[in-house]
């Protein structure tokens, strides 16, 4: 089976869905919060398919490296603990116990998946059992690939590691829904400033002036660009956040968090 | 109250109080009005000339000596002035002085200066 | 070409995406201040009077603007009250991506808690809350509570200047509880850190260890006497840091008054608060310490003891010279 699911690329299960299909049509949100999880328990079977998109393909990797990192599993373990989970999250009703009011999404997801290792003896006896277990096209060699890259510095609050990697899942979204519009609207070049700036390291060192000697245009271009990169970079993140958390006020904690301010 | 004012009048009463602590000497009680005229005008001078230095120099050392010096000097003057051959100066400087010490003190902290332009 | 997100990737997208965004504004982005509760502060540069100012903004807004009519309301808040000793507010609006944000003056100087270390003499401490009080008595004069008095919302500038910030927590006081505007209304995504706290009813308050009974308690009915209390909780850190003297029994009164659990029993005017602790740097009798005639007759000879020594002496020179004379 195809790996649908690198760093940018959002996950595809059953029909291909349309990968602008978060909030609807592009760049339109309902006035309400969608809320993820009433939609997980829609009786219609596009808008729960929307909602579990949306949900694993933000989860998936902060699952899958929470277990590498806090639990010290191998790679080939956490995998199948990854596939389990998200399998129990579609088919044994993981989140119909979910209550908004308690916690955030987040943090059940990963209490879920705590829960789940604590027991993968009969996990993994699970997996065995049958062929007819459904396997998520989860690109674990990419997310494998960010471990062992980077020199990634262990938390040892597992809140806090679990928050990061959620923080670098919906950023790596955003990242890419941001290239492809750009790319559409001809502002490639926005976008690749942004890169150079705030993902590629030492960038934020070069001078607007030696950036727009290279790109050929003028230091107030670079400005420009980079700020118009910046704001759309924020949108979208905001946007894709809001898809992914349960209520209005998860959202904006949620936000608050990813964006570094101490609550 | 301004300054040269403050003098005068602490000048005027504390004069007069020094003039009346002459009733304890006999031998000058007959002239004890005179006396008491004398060092209550004596006083006011003082204070009044106390009074003008502190509206000028502001400065509680110089404001204290320059009292203690008038207060000696008129003291001087008034003992020099007195008949017979005890003209009593430890007596009379003294507490002059003293006066004079409180006078420049009191118009150094107390009293309005003058709002001086700004030009 | 997909990339993998460095934590210190992680780090510079998250301040690319919570940076304001000056596109088309005069201001231009000099560096990041601070982080407060709702949004952050910074430094940006007045383009047009070419002046550095201090920009906040708030990093997400509410989506049914509420968060926008906050900020713009504490801006108007502050921007009423015109004094030295409160900082005051330049320029409001909305920028480019939507945040709302206000600028006010940059102040450069030390937090009270930092700056307090360098200041061993008490009366000095003292003169600078004074200081403090007419600030906030100014605003209750204008009927603003600020709600979050601590030092560490006091700015001490590099010539002395004495500044009350922050502004975020304040309530103006309308004709009755019912038209009183609170900056910060229910809101449950204020979390327990040392900042802000929620009670049961809702309502956010100051900061523990400076915040008044009645604040703890969530009460709707807050006035002037709230910020009262926490000036005397400045008091008693002013008091007692550091290498501070020995409290003084008047000191320790008005404290003591000035954080009364009653409010009734506090001062009811931070004027009556300055006037004591004045008047106990002047050596004169304070209300919250009822003295003896004793104390009271010795506390006057000590304000004048140069008088009284001045006529001592005058008044021993003479009896001496009387009772000395030679016969």
């Amino acid at each position: 089976m195809p790996n649908f699911y690198s760093a940018y690329t959002p996950l595809r299960m059953g029909a291909m869905a349309d990968d602008t299909s978060i909030g609807g049509a592009r760049h339109q949100f309902p006035s309400t919060h969608w809320s993820l999880i009433e939609g997980t328990r829609s009786v219609h079977a596009e808008e729960r398919q929307r909602a579990l998109d949306t949900l694993i393909r933000a989860y998936w990797k902060p699952v899958y490296k929470y277990i590498r990192l806090h639990w010290k599993k191998e790679n080939e373990p956490a995998k199948d603990l990854t596939q389990e989970f998200f399998v129990r999250l579609l088919d044994k009703g993981l989140l119909d116990r979910f209550d908004p009011a308690r916690a955030r999404l987040r943090t059940y997801i990963r209490v879920c998946v705590d829960g789940l290792v604590m027991n993968e003896d009969k996990a993994a006896h699970r997996m065995k059992r049958g062929g007819d277990s459904v396997l998520l096209p989860l690109d674990f060699q990419s997310a494998e690939g960010e471990l062992i890259g980077l020199p990634i510095v262990t938390e040892d609050d597992p809140e806090k590691l679990f928050a990061r990697e959620f923080a670098r899942s919906v950023f790596g979204i955003a990242l890419e829904r941001l290239r492809r519009e750009c790319d559409e609207k001809g502002k490639g070049l926005h976008f690749e400033l942004l890169e150079l700036y705030d993902i590629e390291e030492g960038g934020n060192e070069l001078t607007y002036e030696e950036v727009a000697r290279r790109f050929a245009i003028k230091p107030t271009d670079v400005t420009n660009y980079l700020a118009y990169a910046r704001r759309e970079f924020r949108r979208i993140v905001l946007e894709e956040l809001r898809a992914m958390t349960a209520t209005e006020d998860e959202f904006r904690r949620e936000a608050l968090a990813l964006l570094g301010v101490r609550l | 109250m301004n300054k040269p004012l403050l003098g005068l009048v602490l000048g005027t009463i504390l004069g007069a109080f020094d003039g009346l602590t002459a009733w304890f000497t006999p031998a000058v009680r007959n002239a004890l009005l005179g006396i008491v005229i004398g060092s209550t005008i004596k006083g006011l001078i003082a204070g009044v000339l106390i009074g003008f230095f502190a509206r000028k120099v502001n400065s509680l050392a110089l404001g204290i000596l320059f009292g203690l010096g008038v207060g000696l000097l008129l003291a001087f003057a008034v003992a020099a002035m007195q008949p017979g051959p005890d003209h009593y100066y430890f007596a009379i400087m003294l507490p002059g002085g003293i006066v004079g010490t409180i006078i420049g003190y009191a118009t150094q902290r107390f009293g309005v200066r003058p709002q001086t332009l700004v030009r | 070409m997909t990339h993998f997100l460095s934590d210190s990737a992680l780090e510079r997208l998250r301040e690319a995406a919570d940076s304001p965004d000056l596109t088309g504004t005069r201001y231009r982005l000099v560096d990041k201040l601070g982080q407060g509760g709702m949004g952050g502060v910074y430094c940006v540069e007045d383009t047009e009077l070419e002046r550095r100012v201090a920009l906040k903004v708030i990093s997400v807004p509410n989506p049914d603007g509420a968060g926008t009519v906050r900020l713009l309301q504490e801006a108007r808040i502050i921007a009423r009250l015109e004094h030295p000793g409160i900082v005051p507010v330049h320029d409001a609006g909305v920028l480019p991506d939507g945040r709302p944000y206000y600028t006010m003056k940059l102040v450069q100087g030390r937090r009270l808690d930092e700056h307090v270390e360098s200041v061993p003499s008490l009366s000095h401490r003292l003169r600078l809350f004074l200081r403090i009080c007419d600030a906030v008595a100014f605003a209750h004069a204008h009927r603003v509570l600020h709600r979050d008095l601590k030092p560490a919302n006091i700015m001490i500038g590099p010539f002395g200047e004495v500044l009350v910030m922050d502004w975020g927590l304040s309530k103006l006081l309308g004709p009755s509880p019912a038209n009183d505007i609170s900056i910060v209304h229910a809101d449950s995504g204020a979390a327990a850190e040392n900042r802000t706290m929620l009670t049961a009813h809702g309502s956010v308050v100051g900061t523990p260890g400076y915040m008044s009974p009645e604040q703890i308690r969530g009460d709707a009915s807050l006035d002037q006497r709230s910020d009262i209390y926490s000036l005397g909780a400045i008091l008693q850190f002013l008091i007692s840091t550091g290498n501070a003297e020995a409290m003084a029994k008047p000191l320790s009164a008005i404290r003591v008054r000035a954080m009364a659990e009653d409010p009734e029993a506090r001062y009811q005017t931070v004027s009556e608060l300055s006037t004591d602790v004045a008047h106990f740097l002047d050596g004169l009798a304070v209300s919250a310490y009822p003295e003896g005639p004793m104390v009271r007759a010795w506390r006057w000879v000590l304000r004048n003891r140069t008088w009284i020594l001045l006529l001592l002496a005058y008044m021993l020179t003479r009896a001496l010279l009387i009772f000395f004379r030679p016969r």
